[in-house]
Formats: structure tokens, C-alpha cells, sequence
């Protein structure tokens, strides 16, 4: 029966996170939303960029999504099949998204124009 | 020895621990796999009530006795329980846990623990459901289609418990489908390569992917449409700038590969149901086998299909049309070799048989009617109509729901320890092949001649009202051999003749243990060889049963 | 060649005795039809070839009872046949899909010179709006023969999809954006049209007909529609309105007292007039009404039941009635009004309306 390489034990039980390395993750994760948010704040128009934000959104998460997968799922250690796997599975979500965004895109010219009365209401009041 | 497990006593998985606790906390393969069957057969008639309901509904075209929300009701409920609580799970979870360890050759599955967990998690499904009945009604369907299901004054109040208890069963769906395939890479016995495998693992392997892949969508899908129902978040709401579109992407991205996990698993018991009792080596096994996975792996690339008047764009139409077209060939495959299979056997026209014959049948049918919604032209015409309905019926149910029954009846002697009454047993088999062609055919007609689905009235088309009597008609014929099987299963268990280790002559590992298999399966695990190699096999007259034969060896046995 | 198979596969045209299509009533019906047939006849090949195996193979090589000697004979694989097994059905559903492609891109992009109507789905009813002639039809769609004709649409407020069964058409209606679909009639008749997307309740009920007329007499008839009610006297206005406005209430509101998903219209002028009704909010309808109150007159509740029927919810019904605002022109409101103070007249006991639009009783 096959084993990961890192097992110490003998007990076939697997390689063992110590608990203080994962709450460290743990820790750097949260930080890591908190500059998400904080980020949110910021106003990034003057810069040329509206989409700034979304965009330092979106860098972030992919840094958090990275380690979770890594530490928390164990990756780090594991033989680089799994790892494939992963990515594999991200496969799936990249088809799900395009193929729906494709249709969502290709059909615009069809939306009813203007905002409807309940989504003006809170822009409006989100302007005063 | 004309088993391989020691049978000096009566002690079996079914008498080894007593009382009801030992059921309940019990995390032995076997036991859970009867307690999911007792489960979901329950579920089944439950959903079946709901059918006979809208049945006679339909009689005039008035409407017999439902009012339009009562019938709205009804078809939403039994939509959801046969879908949910019934189809995707009941041959993984009921016969595949039961019969993939042992056919392994295994003590268990790799998580034995996880397994009882995924069944109470379906009870918890079925309790959320029930709830949804309680507290409001549930009308929209069971697609959930928004703005409707959103809408909390046009729908009723029982869809969040039921999107809860969706979500729910979606886990018990997703941890069965992990265990399955941590069993089937870590616990296949000596010789057991992946090309050795019974075609049933194979089929159970790729449904396992389907559900681990994705079920998690639908998981999603059903959260937001809870947020959005209770907090108004705006993403399927156009009310709000959402998009209703965006939400039939999200519901058939995993509504489309559910199917494929009804069907998959039903066609891997017709494999094994051919060949055993046909006494046939499988034809073309390499076929079947990638049929299985492809299968799967297109069955996520078409979902599209189920939208293609739903205000989907030309170009995603075109695409999703073409590639639906490429997952009917791997099943046109499959069909094509258990033909080949019944050719040059020794066809035994029992009960499993006949379900496997009739899934044949039916199973044609259903696929064939396929081209017609894949094809962009008909569909038009053909989308939302009684032709849509009669075409899942006969994949789903006259498929999947009738493969189930087969490996219920192919496997009851190894279940239970005891035979079937199997006069009986063919004339349920008769009853349900012809009830079912009766109620559904009729339906393709009224379809394709206009008859919308959903409809609890249909005052101004009467014309349509023959189809429907023609169809309820068949539906209390499909009913009275559902009856009959129940009755004559009941009676087995208390009544029936023991049933031998191998009834039918099959060569898979689960015919090697005793009837009922005793608490651990194996005293070790075996070694394998050519699974649908029956050479090996004789009758042995004394036991009723077939046995290995005395000059042969096993696999793995050295000489002398 | 192409032309003889296409003719044995074409349903004649009109035959209402096609074993699986209705009549073909619509330019594009016969092309959908060919592609029908065509997919239809491949079924039947491929479904006889395989029954056919599957009964000779069951009797020919049947076991005898109380054989159970196992013979393993047969071959077990053969790679030539199932290549060729897997690779012409693949061929032959290119076929299927790329005739389904051109029938469909047929059915999608409409000729240059239609006939514009724009149709508004809500639950429950279809209302369709003659722009070029400013009509408004509700429950009925008029359109003339041998024109090409394209429904922009929309929704209200919850997914509907219209569907022509004659003219094999159909496109879901979405809230918030713009579908369409287009046909051309081929003969003139009536031809039913229904919603083929559950929307609730009275989802059975949602029908509009489809009047297909001449071509000459399609302008005159939609002009007169248009300003039917407007030179109408006061009393000339209950006709109109139960036989050219009822249409949009039909499927909630009765005539003849039983009680659907609103309250019945009949009897409802001399409830509203004594204010004999109770709100869900608790109070009385009476309250509101008389000198200096909410509503003054019973009839300005009427309007406002139209115009925004939220305002006051009545007793025991869930309060699913949509708003007629911008829908109705005011001598429409008043045409109701007028109606609803002379149902009686026109209407018998049991709830069928017994006037023509023009006044003339009803045979």
C-alpha cells in the first residue's frame, strides 16, 4: 500500500501539520481579508482604473486561494498527482464561467436598457 | 470449497449484531446499503402517489379533482422526490454499497464512517422536504426556476426547506461519490487491474466523478437562490439588474451530469445483467468501459440543451447542439454491444433478465427520442411539451428506475439469503414493461402535437384528452406490477427458499461469499481473474446453485 | 434525389392526420417538419434493428429450462465492427444536427419586411400591442395571411414562453429583456397559442388565439380596434369592455360567482357601492368611502383596484394582481367602470357574456 513520502510515523497515519504552523495560515489568511477590505475603501477613479478594485479583489483572493490549497488542503506535501487533480477541477469552473459568460455577452443587445425602478432607487440613494 | 468464505454457521451480516441501534449506528457497507433500498423505495412511493395524483387530474380536460395550485403542488413534489430522493441516489447508494466491496473482494468501503453519514444526511434531505410540504406548499417546479421561485408572493412559502434540503442531499450525493472513488483506486484485490474491473465498478467509477464534480454547482446554485429569496441580493432577480438566464446556466450545469449519474450506474447492472444471465463473456469490454467515461466527460459540456428557448444566444444554441450530439454515440456504443453479448448465449428469460431486456428496449427509445430535442429545429417546437416529458421518463425511469429493479432482483439471493417467487417476478416484470410503454408513449404524441407540460387543465385543447386516458390507463397497469413485485419481495424475505451462494452462475466477486455475505465479506481478499469468464462454473444440483468447478483454480492458487 | 426523399419525408401540407404533428400552418412548419421526419425515420431504422436483434437473439439462442451446463462460446470483442459502429452513427448525427442548424438559423433571423407587434407576458395572459395602428389585444392575437409577422416580447414579471404549436414556433418570455420570434402564415383560421413555461397558478390557462385574416381586411380591422371605444357613448362602453377588455382579467376574475385566484366579478358593482367589502388590512371598505374619505366615490376604489391593486387587498385572496398602469387609456378605466355597473345586462345568470362589441344581443 502506497504511502506519502513525508509519513514519520509508522502508524501509516500521514504527514501531520503541526497545529501552530495552520493557525499561522490561518492568521495570514485573515490579514490577508482584511487588506481585501481595506482595499474596498479606496476610491479608484483618480487613477484611471475603476475596475482597480475588483482587480486587487480578485489578486488577493487568488493569493489566499493558493495557500489554503497548498496548507490547507495539504498539497504542498502530497504527490504532484493531486495536485493536478486540482487544477484539474479548476478546468471545470473555467468552462462553466466562459461557456455562460459567452451567452450572457452575446446576449446584451437584448436587455431591456436603464436601471429598473428599484435598482435606480438605490443608486439614488447611494449618491446623496 | 465452493465458496471462498467459511460458512459453518448462520451468521450473516444481516443476524450478526441485533436490535434496532445496531442498524442505526451500524457503519458495515451492507447494512447501509439496505437501509438506503428501504429508504428510497419508500421515496418511491411517496413520488409514485404524487404521479397517480396528477394521472387522474388529467382525465378531462377540466381537471378531475386537483385545483391548479393543488396540481402545481404535485408535480413540484414529485419531480423533487423522484429526482432527488430517489433516482440519483438509489443505485449508487443502495446497490452500489452493498455490492462494491464485495466485488472487491474488500471488508468495507475506504470510508466506512463517511458512509453512514451520507445516508442520514438523506434522511435529513427527505425531513426538509417534508417540511417544505408543511410549511407552505412547494410550486415552482422541481428547476426552481427564478423569478418564479424567487418571487416570495407568487410561490409558496415551502421553498427555502426545500432548496435546504436540496442542498442537503447534494452532500450525501458528494460524499458517496468520494468514497466510491478512494474504494475503487485503493481496495481492488490482486489481479484486479482496471481493465479486470466488473463493468458495474466501472460505471459506478465514472458516476462517482459526475457527483463529485458536480454536485458542489447545484450546492451553490441552491445557496444563492436561498440568499436571494430571503435577503434579495439581485443576482437572478431582474427586478434588481439580475439575470434569470444566468440561473438555468448555474441549475443545468449540474442538473445535466445528474442525469448522467441516474443512467450510468443503471447501465453498468445491464452489463453485468447480460452477461451473467446469458452465461456471455461481455462483448467489446474495452468499449463499454471508456463509454462509461465519456459519457461522463461530455455529459458536462452539453448542459445548454435543456435551454435552448430560454433566450440562450444563436451561438451557444449551435454549440451546445453539436456536442449533445457526441454523447448519444458512446450509448448507442453500449447498446450495441449487449446485443452482441445476447448473441451465441444461453439467454435465461428470468426476471433479471427481462429488466434487463426491457431496459434495452425502453433505453432505445429514449435515446433515439433524444435527436429529436438535440436537433435545433425540433426543439423549438418540441421544448416544454409532453415529448420532453415522455423522453426523461423513458431514460429515467424506464432506464435508470428499471436497471435499478434489475439489480434488485439480480441481487436479492445475495442481499437477503432468500429466492423470489419468480413467476411472480416475471409477471411484475410483464406488467411494468407494458404499463410503462402505455403511459409514456401516448406522451410522446400529445407533445409533439402541442401539448404543453405542466398544465393541470387543458380546456382548450380536449382533443388531447385520448392521449391522456391512453396514458393514465397505462400508469395503474405500471402501478399494479410495482404492487405485485413489492409484495412478492415482502413475502420472500419471510417466506422464501434459501437462495445458494451463486443463483444465476455469475463470476464477479460477490457471487463467492455466501448468501447473505457473512459480517466481514472475505476472510481475505481474493485474488481475481477474467471476471465474465463463466468456464470456470457448474451447476450444482444439491445446492440449486452454481459452483466453482472442482479441477479449476482459483486465481492465485498454486498447484498442488 | 434530395427532392424525392424530402418529399416522402415532407407532411403534406395542412394534413391534420400526421400521426405526430399538428397541422402545418406556418412557412417554416413544413421545413421543421422535413427535419422531424427525417430524425423520425432514422428512430424507426435503428429502433427495428435493434428490437429485431434483441427478439431473434432471445429465441434463437433462448436457454432451455433446466439447462444450466455453461457453454462459453461467442466471440468477445471485435474491433473493426465496433469502430464502425461507433464512427456511422457519429456520422449520421452530423447529418441530423447540421439540417437542424439550418432550420433553426431559419427559424431565428426574420425576413427584412415584417409586421411588427409587440407582445407583454404576465401571469396570466398574453397582451398584444399593434404599434402601427396604437390597438392593443389582449387574450387575441390578429395578424394577417401570408405576411411575415415578428413578436418582440417581453415579461412582466415572471418567465413565460409563447408558443404556436401550428406555426412551430416558441421563445421564452423574460422580464427585463427583449426575445423574439417571427412567422408567416399560411392560411387563414384561428390557431391556438399557449405559454410553455411554468409561471404558477393558472399557468393551464395562459392561452391567446392566433386570428389570421385576409390581407385586405388587416388594416381596416386593426384601425377600427384601435379607436373602437373612443367615440363610444357612456352606454355603448359595458359591450365593449366585456367582450374587448374581459379578456385580461378572464383568467382570475369570474362572471358567474365562483371564486378563483380574484374575487368574481359578478355581484361586485353592488358590494363595492354599499362598501360591503373587508381589506386584509381590517378595514371596511365602507369606511373609505362618502364625503371626505380615502376614496369619495366607489368608483375612484374601482380605478385604483386597476391601477394599483396593492393598495387595498381584499379579505381571503392573496393579493397577486398585477397593476394595469399604462396598460389601460382612461375611457378603457371608465369602459370597466360602466361594466362592471351593468353586468347584469350583459351577462346571463350563469356567466356567459350575452352581448356582441357592438351592443347587439348574443345568439
Amino acid at each position: 500500500m502506497s504511502n506519502t513520502d513525508h509519513s514519520h510515523h509508522g502508524d501509516g497515519v500521514g504527514h501531520a501539520v503541526p497545529i501552530k504552523f495552520l493557525v499561522l495560515i490561518c492568521s495570514i489568511l485573515l490579514f490577508l481579508t482584511a487588506v481585501t477590505v481595506w482595499v474596498s475603501w479606496f476610491d479608484f477613479t483618480e487613477i484611471n482604473i475603476a475596475e482597480m478594485g475588483i482587480i486587487m479583489a480578485l489578486f488577493v483572493a487568488t493569493i489566499k486561494a493558493t495557500i489554503v490549497g497548498l496548507y490547507f488542503m495539504h498539497l504542498r506535501w502530497d504527490r504532484p498527482f493531486i495536485g493536478f487533480i486540482f487544477v484539474g477541477s479548476i478546468l471545470f469552473v473555467v468552462l462553466f464561467i466562459s461557456l455562460a459568460l459567452t451567452d450572457t455577452l452575446e446576449y446584451q443587445p437584448e436587455i431591456i436598457p436603464g436601471n429598473t425602478p428599484k435598482v435606480q432607487e438605490a443608486l439614488d440613494a447611494l449618491k446623496n | 470449497m465452493s465458496t471462498l468464505t467459511t460458512t459453518n454457521s448462520n451468521d450473516n451480516y444481516l443476524n450478526h449484531t441485533k436490535g434496532i441501534l445496531s442498524w442505526l449506528c451500524t457503519v458495515d457497507h451492507k447494512r447501509i446499503g439496505i437501509m438506503y433500498l428501504v429508504c428510497v423505495l419508500f421515496a418511491f412511493f411517496l413520488g409514485g402517489v404524487f404521479a397517480m395524483l396528477l394521472r387522474f387530474q388529467l382525465l378531462t380536460p377540466e381537471g378531475m379533482f386537483l385545483t391548479q395550485d393543488q396540481y402545481n403542488q404535485a408535480f413540484t413534489m414529485h419531480g423533487a422526490i423522484m429526482v432527488f430522493l430517489v433516482i440519483i441516489p438509489a443505485v449508487p447508494a443502495a446497490l452500489g454499497n452493498f455490492v462494491l466491496p464485495i466485488m472487491l473482494g474488500a471488508k468495507d468501503v475506504a470510508f466506512p464512517k463517511l458512509n453512514l453519514f451520507s445516508w442520514y444526511l438523506w434522511i435529513a434531505g427527505l425531513v426538509f422536504f417534508l417540511l417544505a410540504l408543511a410549511t407552505g406548499g412547494l410550486d415552482t417546479g422541481w428547476t426552481f426556476y427564478t423569478p418564479y421561485s424567487i418571487d416570495k408572493a407568487s410561490s409558496m412559502g415551502g421553498v427555502i426547506p426545500a432548496l435546504i434540503g436540496a442542498f442537503i442531499l447534494g452532500f450525501s450525493s458528494i460524499f458517496t461519490g468520494m468514497n466510491f472513488i478512494v474504494t475503487i483506486h485503493r481496495l481492488r484485490p490482486k489481479g484486479m487491474t482496471w481493465f479486470r474491473m466488473p463493468l458495474f465498478l466501472w460505471a459506478t467509477y465514472a458516476t462517482a466523478i459526475i457527483q463529485v464534480l458536480a454536485t458542489p454547482v447545484v450546492g451553490i446554485t441552491l445557496l444563492l437562490l436561498i440568499v436571494e429569496r430571503s435577503m434579495g441580493i439581485g443576482i437572478f432577480d431582474p427586478a434588481m439588474g439580475g439575470d434569470p438566464v444566468l440561473y438555468q446556466h448555474f441549475f443545468w450545469f449540474y442538473s445535466h451530469p445528474a442525469v448522467y449519474i441516474m443512467i450510468l450506474p443503471a447501465m453498468g447492472i445491464i452489463s453485468e445483467l447480460i452477461s451473467v444471465h446469458s452465461h456471455r463473456h461481455i462483448f467489446g469490454y474495452k468499449f463499454i468501459a471508456y463509454s462509461s467515461i465519456a459519457i461522463a466527460m461530455f455529459g458536462f459540456i452539453v448542459w445548454g440543451h435543456h435551454m435552448f428557448t430560454s433566450g440562450q444566444s444563436q451561438l451557444m444554441n449551435i454549440i451546445f447542439s453539436l456536442v449533445t450530439f457526441s454523447v448519444s454515440i458512446p450509448s448507442a456504443v453500449k447498446v450495441f454491444n449487449w446485443l452482441a453479448t445476447l448473441y451465441k448465449g444461453s439467454i435465461s428469460l428470468n426476471t433479471p433478465m427481462i429488466y434487463g431486456l426491457s431496459f434495452i428496449f425502453i433505453f432505445a427509445i429514449g435515446g433515439l427520442t433524444g435527436l429529436h430535442l438535440a436537433t435545433l429545429a425540433t426543439d423549438i417546437h418540441l421544448h416544454d411539451s409532453y415529448f420532453v416529458v415522455a423522453h426523461f421518463h423513458y431514460v429515467m425511469m424506464g432506464s435508470a428506475l428499471i436497471g435499478f429493479l434489475g439489480g434488485i432482483h439480480h441481487w436479492w439471493p445475495k442481499m437477503t439469503g432468500k429466492m423470489y417467487h419468480e413467476g411472480w417476478g416475471r409477471v411484475a416484470a410483464i406488467l411494468v414493461f407494458i404499463g410503462f410503454n402505455v403511459t409514456f408513449f401516448s406522451q410522446f404524441m400529445m407533445g409533439s402535437k402541442g401539448m404543453p407540460r405542466r398544465y393541470a387543465t387543458y380546456a382548450e385543447m380536449p382533443e388531447f384528452q385520448v392521449y391522456h386516458i391512453w396514458s393514465t390507463a397505462g400508469s395503474v397497469i405500471l402501478a399494479i406490477g410495482f404492487v405485485i413485485c413489492a409484495i412478492y419481495l415482502l413475502q420472500s424475505c419471510f417466506a422464501g427458499k434459501k437462495a445458494p451462494a451463486n443463483p444465476w452462475g455469475g463470476r464477479s466477486l460477490e457471487w463467492q461469499c455466501s448468501s447473505p455475505p457473512p459480517w466481514d465479506n472475505f476472510a481475505e481478499q481474493p485474488e481475481v481473474g477474467d471476471c465474465y469468464d463463466y468456464s470456470v462454473l457448474e451447476w450444482n444440483e444439491e445446492e440449486q446453485g452454481y459452483v466453482w468447478k472442482k479441477d479449476v483454480l482459483h486465481p492465485g492458487e498454486a498447484n498442488g | 434525389m434530395f427532392s424525392i426523399i424530402s418529399s416522402l419525408l415532407a407532411t403534406p401540407q395542412g394534413n391534420p392526420e400526421n400521426f405526430w404533428l399538428p397541422k402545418q400552418a406556418s412557412t417554416v412548419a413544413q421545413s421543421v417538419d422535413f427535419t422531424f421526419n427525417l430524425i423520425t425515420w432514422i428512430c424507426y431504422f435503428f429502433f427495428a434493428l435493434i428490437v429485431i436483434a434483441m427478439l431473434v437473439f432471445m429465441i434463437k439462442y433462448r436457454r432451455k429450462s433446466n439447462d444450466h451446463e455453461i457453454v462459453v462460446t461467442g466471440p468477445t470483442h471485435n474491433t473493426a465492427l465496433e469502430v464502425t459502429w461507433t464512427v456511422l452513427p457519429l456520422l449520421l448525427v452530423i447529418v441530423i444536427f447540421i439540417v437542424g442548424m439550418r432550420g433553426y438559423l431559419n427559424l431565428r433571423e426574420a425576413p427584412a419586411d415584417c409586421y411588427e407587434v409587440q407582445v407583454t407576458g404576465q401571469k396570466w395572459s398574453w397582451t398584444f400591442s399593434h404599434p402601427k395602428f396604437g390597438a392593443i389585444e389582449v387574450g387575441e392575437l390578429t395578424v394577417p395571411v401570408g405576411k411575415p409577422v415578428r413578436l418582440l416580447m417581453t415579461s412582466n414579471d415572471v418567465l413565460h414562453s409563447l408558443w404556436i404549436p401550428d406555426f412551430r414556433v416558441k421563445m421564452d418570455v423574460i422580464p427585463g429583456r427583449y426575445t423574439s420570434l417571427w412567422f408567416e402564415a399560411l392560411e387563414v383560421g384561428e390557431y391556438l397559442l399557449n405559454c410553455s413555461e411554468y409561471c404558477g397558478t393558472d399557468h393551464s390557462k395562459m392561452f391567446a388565439m392566433v386570428r389570421v385574416i385576409p390581407q385586405e381586411d388587416f388594416d381596416k380591422t386593426l384601425t377600427k380596434l384601435a379607436s373602437e371605444y373612443e367615440d363610444m357613448s357612456l352606454g355603448e362602453l359595458p359591450a365593449y369592455a366585456i367582450n374587448r377588455l374581459y379578456n385580461r382579467c378572464k383568467s382570475c376574475h369570474s362572471l358567474d360567482g365562483s371564486i378563483g385566484t380574484g374575487p368574481s366579478f359578478k355581484g361586485l358593482w353592488d358590494r363595492v357601492s354599499r362598501g360591503d367589502t373587508l381589506f386584509t388590512s381590517g378595514e371596511e371598505l365602507s369606511s373609505l368611502l362618502g364625503d371626505a374619505t380615502f376614496y369619495g366615490e366607489p368608483e375612484n376604489y374601482i380605478r385604483e383596484s386597476i391601477l394599483n391593486p396593492q393598495a387595498h387587498i381584499v379579505q381571503g385572496y392573496l393579493g397577486s394582481m398585477p397593476s394595469f398602469q399604462g396598460q389601460l387609456k382612461e375611457k378603457q378605466i371608465t369602459a370597466f367602470i360602466e361594466m362592471f355597473k351593468n353586468l347584469n345586462e350583459i351577462t346571463t345568470a350563469e356567466g356567459e357574456i350575452s352581448v356582441n362589441p357592438d351592443g347587439t344581443p348574443r345568439q
